[in-house]
């Protein structure tokens, strides 16, 4: 009996050690993901106008917390209809091929004032291990996260043949999100 | 001698005369190949340095019309028929206004396409349209039909030149070329 009740006390224990970690949703509306590629050194600028976020996180303990992001890659808008038209070929983002894009992390951190999610990015079909820094901002019910990181295009083979070469269009592709999120 | 005399065209006249000729002759070449050649990192390479050339060219024109305007040019032989300094004016007059006319299309267009530019990497060039389509190919035409209006009267201008070389046989030609030194 005695056993078993220090057992259950350490279960509670255990249970109350680990704060629940709240499950977070995507607010569309007030959320965006862009990537600013270089056209002869000189940012251009795109989106990709449909994803989704899901998070269970709690600021106060990230470990435990998973991030898990689907990106529609045919979404894609680089605000210039030539280029635009262009993305859509194998050698580009290939949207026959590969509509869809993943990010999923179970390896959530805090760093000193922000958070990083470790994790496994899947892109035109190749998988790359990717770190996501992003910072915390919470506002009334919801909470913001927003950050950036560099991706290298050739990693996933965005840009074959003779786009490989990056002094027209750079090897850098910087990735920026902001992600509004609200309990659910 | 620096300044323009009533029979002879000062350097910085000639320099800029024989600099911007060397620059719009490249200039057409590489607007011909940039609009023709397959999508390709050369096609954007070459609209590149064809953008970048347009913008020193618009710059240098600025620079020459002031120039060109504290310095009132040598006057035409005489002799020459009405018709031949009318046609003489109409010329030089259509050429300041394609040297104009042919980088501020350019510019048009590439405002119009949305497409980040920055004259020889260096000196982002400000949209001086919102981003359409519809101008963008539109523009892109006149520019065209500007290019090939150039071709035709430095095609009039290179053969008058000549002409007064060899034809007429006075210092019109001439006295645009490099001073040899006595």
């Amino acid at each position: 009996m005695k056993k078993i009740l220090s057992l259950l006390w350490l279960c509670g224990l255990l249970l109350a050690g680990s704060a629940p970690a709240a499950d977070w949703k995507m607010d569309p509306a007030g959320s965006k993901l862009e990537f600013i590629a270089t056209f002869e050194k000189t940012p251009a600028p795109g989106e990709f106008k449909e994803f989704d976020a899901r998070l269970r996180f709690d600021p106060d303990q990230p470990a435990g917390g998973s991030l898990d992001v689907t990106i529609k890659v045919t979404s894609a808008d680089m605000n210039i209809p030539d280029v635009n038209k262009e993305i859509r070929g194998k050698d580009w983002f290939d949207y026959a091929g590969f509509p869809r894009a993943e990010f999923h992390s179970t390896d959530l951190r805090r760093e000193g004032k922000r958070y990083v999610a470790r994790g496994t990015l899947t892109l035109k079909g190749v998988k790359q291990p990717v770190e996501v820094p992003f910072t915390w901002t919470a506002a009334g019910g919801g909470a913001a996260m927003e950050g950036e990181f560099t991706l290298k295009r050739g990693a996933f083979g965005i840009g074959l043949g003779e786009w490989k070469a990056s002094d027209t269009i750079g090897a850098d592709v910087k990735v920026k999100f902001k992600v509004k999120l609200r309990k659910g | 001698m620096l300044r323009n005399t009533a029979d002879s065209w000062g350097a910085p006249a000639k320099l800029f005369h024989w600099v911007m000729a060397a620059l719009i002759l490249a200039q057409i070449a590489l607007g011909v190949m940039a609009a023709s050649w397959r999508v390709s990192p050369t096609k954007i390479e070459l609209f590149f340095w064809h953008k970048s050339t347009g913008m020193l060219i618009l710059a240098l024109v600025a620079l020459r019309l002031l120039w060109r305007l504290a310095n009132p040019a040598p006057l035409l032989p005489p002799g020459m028929a009405r018709w031949e300094r009318a046609a003489a004016r109409m010329s030089h007059l259509l050429l300041y206004a394609l040297m104009i006319g042919l980088p501020v299309t350019g510019w048009i267009v590439n405002s119009a396409s949305n497409v980040p530019f920055r004259i020889f990497w260096l000196i982002p060039l400000p949209a001086i349209v919102a981003p359409d389509e519809t101008t963008a190919d539109l523009v892109a035409a006149v520019h065209g039909g500007l290019a090939a209006l150039l071709a035709l009267v430095l095609a009039a201008h290179t053969g008058a030149a000549l002409r007064h070389h060899f034809v007429k046989r006075d210092t019109v030609l001439t006295r645009m070329l490099p001073r040899k030194t006595p």
